[in-house]
Formats: structure tokens, C-alpha cells, sequence
């Protein structure tokens, strides 16, 4: 007869939906997120950009106001036009902020929960690993929308405001491109900093690896090109695949002689796919200890 | 001195042969797998040219812009390579016609059949080579692999024992605090030194041991030692100023990325700022003592190449005596923080 005797049954009290689920993880983390300094004054920073494309667009959308501009120089004109150049120049100085972003917000999503074995009481509850890679993506999806799909939609909703019927008819796909170039470009850089994040399990040293992600493989990259006097090594600067999408996305006449948007659009499909594979292989719910 | 080395030797072995090292050896090691990799695509069309019919150079040098394809098919004759294609959705026909002199390949590209551009390229010039080499050392050694392979190293020394929970053993131990930072201090410094230096020696060989001999024996003679030395010492260097600055990073700060990503952006605008602040870099120093000035990087659009003003190289003896000073500087300021450093194994 046992000494001590304890049963366990299942809850069987009422269940959150897998929505409500989903969001636990997100809202407790854009709280803590944002609480922090360094965040708040990025974010600041990354507005001063839109700030200037939007008085831009003003500007171009009055040149008749101002003296000697208004219909007499084509030069003038052109470079005052708003089109696909315009917004590929707005989405690669505001990608530059989301990297920095994910460096100072992405490492402290999945590292703390390696280090403190905290991933068993995560998933005994009913979440399965793709929920928990879903709402932690979710996290950075968010905070990084605040300086790149927000500020992009502010500034094509300004564009499309300010000028005719017509521009918003002939251009609606510029809007499109904006916003399918930001979510490639958000996924992209959330799985770098959640496999950063995962795979050496530290906050500091997972944002430099996210920094050094992007930075080093540019240089390499360029280190290639004039070594080996080719252009295939702008394939591995995922800085430069995604800006080649978003010309193509934009209909930006590409830089020549170098990959083309398919190619580069493959290069960020698989170096997603190898990201994933490496997040997934770290995040294990059980870990044997021999 | 007995005890900052035994701090050392004890720190050195997790500098070198620890897991995250590998990432530090890669870094290092990357330029010189590039350069044999190079090395051996050379000597390979070396090897594929050499029985090759030439054209003369005078001849190829003679096309001048719009010169139809059938006027430089019957003056030069059959091509190497004949490539032709339509571009896409703008009625262009394209094709690109390849010849050899002898020592350069010529690339004639014309656009519905008026020669449009034409690119040369030589199969092997160790002068282009050694401007690549300057350019790769600048751009790529100094500013990324030197940079953050001191982050990774530097910053592991304090910051990484209080995020494993370990330094208080060190604190336990009957030594100084400042004996003890030297001692960090001084394993990273001959970690990072000999990885990075070690590196900068296999690029520099790689460079060297794919050029025909008679360039090599001409270079050999006038600069290739002193070119080599002073890249090897710029890199050390580098490893001295990152590393101090790194070092005081992991201890001042919680969250020494932020320090990082500043220095980082400042390195990167370096070239853009007014003089006096570019003197306010390690990059400044570290670029005055490479003995070739880097090639324009190529990333920089036409309109920031305006705004850019490199300034003058400061003298060798200033910029190791820059960086030495400034090592020394923000070492003092570590060991003022370490004295007065208490353990608190906050939540990582």
C-alpha cells in the first residue's frame, strides 16, 4: 500500500481559443520590448525618413507652387517624380533600421527560454513548436511593421491622397510591391534573429550574430565579386537579394550584369528554408541528457 | 606578471579551442580560402588560354563604340566565345563576342548588332591583385572580420562569465581585480592576434602563390615583405584597439551589442565625416598604416561618392601610438570598473 498517493486528471474546464493562444506570447513580449530605451529610440530615429519622403511627396505633388519648377524643366520633373525608384530608395534606408531592431529585440525572444530550460512548460501546454516559432515571429512582426509596412503604407497612402485618381489607377501595384517586399523582408529578418537567438542561446552575443549576419555576408560577398572577378557572390548579401525582389516587385530597372530577381528570390527561399531547419532542430521540447 | 600569465594560459585555451571559436576561424580564414580558390581558377585558365589562337592587341584595341559585329567578325575573325539573346519585353537583341591577346580577355557586347561596351581583363595581374588585396583587407579584414571577431572574443572574457554564473570564482581567488583584467586582457589579445594575424599571413600567401614567377620575383624584391608585415600588424593592431574597447563593454554594459552597433555605424560613416571626427576611429589608424590606399568601394552610390572625403593618413609611429593610447585609456577606465564591480547574475 502506497504511503502516498496522488491522481491527476484532466482539465476538462473551459479552453482558450487558439487565437487568444497564439497572442499570449506576443502581447506580454511588445510590452517588454518596448519598454526598453534603446528600442523607443530607434524607432524615433526610423521616422525621421518617412517624415522626409512624405514632405517630398508634398513637395512634388505642388512643384507648381514653386518658382521655376512647375512644368518648365523636364530634368526638374523627373527627379521629382514619384514612382518604383522612389519607394525601392524608401525600403532599403528603412530596412536598415530593422536590422538594427532585430539585433536589440530579436535575441531576447528564444535565447532566455534555451538558457533557463523554460521550452517543457511552454509546450505542456497546447502549443506545438510551430505555434511558438508563430508567435514569437509574431513579436518581430509586429515591432518591425512599426518601421517598415506602417511608414511605407503612410507614405504610398500619402502619395496615393495627394495626387490624381489616375496615379493611384496606373500605380496601385506600387503599393503591392511595397507591402509583399516588407513581409519577405520582415519574415527574413525575424528568422535570422530567432535562429540567432536559438543557436548560441546568449542575448549578447545572438545580436551580433544578427548584425554580423548581415554585415559580414555583404562583405563577403563583395569580397567575392572582386576576388574572383564575378557577380554571383551579390547572391549571398541578403541585403542585396531582397532590394534586387523589390525592384522587381517595383518595376525598378535591376543593377546589370548582376543576379537576377528569380535567382535571388530562390537565395532567400532556401536561406529561409536553412534557417528554419536550424531554428527547429534547437528549439526541441525534450531534451535528452545521457 | 606570474599571475596575469597564468590568468592567461588558463583563458587562452577557451579562446582557441572553444565551440564559438570556429566562428572566429572562419571569419579569419575566409579571404585566404577565397584567394586559393582564386589561385587555382587562374592557373586553370592559364592552362585552358594557352593553346588558344590570339588576336592582336593593337587590333582589339582598335574597336571603337558602334562598330557593327560583322566589321569585328571580319577583322578579328572567329571568336573565342559567340553568345547571342534576346532581352526580354524590350525588343533588344544582344550579343557578346570574347577574344584573347595572348595576356587579356576582351568582352566586345553589342546591343542590335553596334558595339556597345567593351571590358578587358587580364588573366592574372598581380598589380589589379594587389589592389583587390588592399580593397578586401580594408572593406572586409579591418572593418567585419577583425571587428567582430574581437566582439566575439573580447566580449566572451567578462561578459560571458556572468552569464554562465562563473566570474565570482575569479573574484573568489586571491588576485587583483586589475591583475585579473589584464590577464583576460591579455589571453584575448594574443588569441585574436594570432588568429587574425595568422589569417591576414594565409591571405597574403594565398595572394602571392598563384603569380607567375617573374612578378612574383619583382614584387618579392620591392615591396611584397614590407606590404606583408605592415598588414599583419595593422590587423594585430586592430585586434589591440577593438579588443580594449570590447573588453570595457562586456563590463560597463549589460547589453554590450548596443556599444557594438554604435562603434559599428560610426566605422561605416567614417569616410563621410568632417576630418577631425574621422580621427576619432580606430579604422582611421588602422587604414593609415595599410601601405596600399583601398580602391573606391564600389557599393557607394554616385551621389554619397560626393560627400566623401578620406582624409589624410596619419604617419605610422602617430597611429600605433593612437592606438596604443587609447588601449591604454579604456583599460584604465576597465580596471576602475572592475575594482568597483559587484557580482549580480541578473537575469540574461
Amino acid at each position: 500500500m502506497a504511503v502516498f498517493r496522488r491522481g491527476y486528471q484532466r482539465y476538462d474546464g473551459p479552453l482558450t481559443g487558439p487565437g487568444t493562444r497564439f497572442m499570449a506570447i506576443p502581447r506580454f513580449a511588445w510590452s517588454k520590448i518596448l519598454s526598453q530605451r534603446f528600442v523607443v529610440i530607434l524607432l524615433v530615429l526610423s521616422l525621421f525618413w518617412p517624415l522626409l519622403c512624405a514632405g517630398f511627396i508634398y513637395v512634388s505633388n505642388h512643384a507648381d507652387l514653386l518658382p521655376n519648377i512647375g512644368g518648365m524643366d523636364a530634368s526638374m520633373a523627373k527627379l521629382l517624380e514619384i514612382n518604383g525608384k522612389f519607394f525601392a530608395v524608401f525600403m532599403n534606408v528603412q530596412s536598415t533600421f530593422a536590422i538594427l531592431l532585430a539585433a536589440i529585440a530579436g535575441p531576447g525572444l528564444v535565447a532566455p527560454d534555451l538558457a533557463n530550460n523554460a521550452l517543457p512548460l511552454y509546450f505542456a501546454r497546447p502549443m506545438s513548436r510551430w505555434t511558438y516559432i508563430g508567435a514569437r515571429m509574431m513579436v518581430l512582426f509586429g515591432i518591425l511593421s512599426l518601421v517598415t509596412l506602417v511608414p511605407g503604407l503612410f507614405v504610398f497612402g500619402m502619395q496615393a491622397s495627394l495626387a490624381s485618381t489616375s496615379w493611384l489607377q496606373a500605380n496601385w501595384w506600387l503599393g503591392q510591391g511595397l507591402v509583399l517586399g516588407f513581409v519577405l523582408y520582415i519574415a527574413m529578418v525575424s528568422l535570422v534573429a530567432l535562429t540567432c537567438s536559438a543557436y548560441v542561446k546568449w542575448r549578447v552575443v545572438a545580436g551580433a550574430l544578427v548584425l554580423a549576419f548581415f554585415f559580414v555576408l555583404a562583405g563577403a560577398a563583395q569580397m567575392i565579386n572582386q576576388i574572383l572577378r564575378v557577380e554571383w557572390g551579390s547572391l549571398l548579401n541578403p541585403g542585396f537579394a531582397i532590394y534586387t525582389v523589390w525592384c522587381a516587385l517595383l518595376g525598378v530597372e535591376p543593377v546589370e550584369d548582376a543576379p537576377g530577381a528569380w535567382d535571388c528570390f530562390a537565395v532567400i527561399l532556401v536561406m529561409l528554408g536553412g534557417l528554419l531547419a536550424v531554428l527547429l532542430r534547437k528549439l526541441r521540447p525534450v531534451e535528452v541528457v545521457s | 606578471m606570474n599571475q596575469i600569465w597564468i590568468i592567461a594560459k588558463l583563458e587562452l585555451r577557451r579562446a582557441f579551442f572553444s565551440k564559438r571559436a570556429l566562428w572566429v576561424y572562419l571569419l579569419a580564414l575566409f579571404p585566404a580560402v577565397i584567394f586559393v580558390g582564386h589561385g587555382i581558377s587562374v592557373k586553370m585558365q592559364r592552362d585552358e588560354f594557352a593553346g588558344k589562337p590570339t588576336v592582336s592587341a593593337a587590333l582589339l584595341d582598335r574597336m571603337a563604340v558602334g562598330t557593327a559585329d560583322a566589321d569585328v567578325l571580319a577583322a578579328a575573325g572567329k571568336p573565342l566565345q559567340d553568345r547571342s539573346w534576346d532581352q526580354r519585353g524590350r525588343n533588344i537583341k544582344r550579343r557578346t563576342l570574347m577574344y584573347f591577346d595572348g595576356s587579356r580577355r576582351v568582352w566586345f557586347e553589342f546591343e542590335n548588332g553596334a558595339l556597345r561596351n567593351t571590358r578587358r581583363r587580364e588573366l592574372s595581374s598581380i598589380d589589379e591583385d594587389r589592389k583587390v588585396y588592399a580593397g578586401m583587407f580594408q572593406y572586409f579584414y579591418l572593418r567585419l572580420a577583425v571587428f567582430f571577431g574581437s566582439l566575439g572574443i573580447f566580449i566572451n572574457l567578462f561578459r560571458g562569465e556572468m552569464i554562465d554564473k562563473s566570474l565570482h570564482f575569479w573574484f573568489l581567488s586571491p588576485v587583483r581585480r586589475e591583475v585579473l583584467l589584464l590577464g583576460k586582457y591579455c589571453a584575448g589579445l594574443i588569441a585574436s592576434a594570432v588568429i587574425f594575424g595568422g589569417g591576414a599571413v594565409l591571405s597574403f600567401g594565398a595572394l602571392l602563390a598563384y603569380q607567375t614567377s617573374a612578378d612574383l620575383q619583382a614584387y618579392w624584391q620591392a615591396d611584397a615583405l614590407y606590404h606583408g608585415t605592415w598588414y599583419v600588424i595593422s590587423a594585430m593592431l586592430g585586434c589591440v584597439g577593438y579588443g580594449s574597447v570590447f573588453l570595457a563593454a562586456g563590463l560597463l554594459l549589460r547589453n554590450p551589442i548596443i556599444p557594438a552597433l554604435v562603434m559599428l555605424l560610426w566605422e561605416s560613416i567614417n569616410g563621410f565625416l568632417p576630418e577631425l571626427l574621422q580621427k576619432l576611429s580606430v579604422l582611421h589608424y588602422l587604414q593609415s598604416i595599410c601601405p596600399v590606399p583601398p580602391p573606391m568601394d564600389p557599393n557607394v552610390p554616385p551621389l554619397l561618392r560626393l560627400v566623401l572625403a578620406p582624409t589624410e593618413p596619419t604617419s605610422a609611429g602617430v597611429a600605433i601610438l593612437g592606438v596604443l593610447g587609447l588601449t591604454a585609456l579604456v583599460l584604465y577606465v576597465a580596471s576602475r570598473a572592475v575594482r568597483r564591480l559587484e557580482i549580480n547574475y541578473g537575469t540574461e
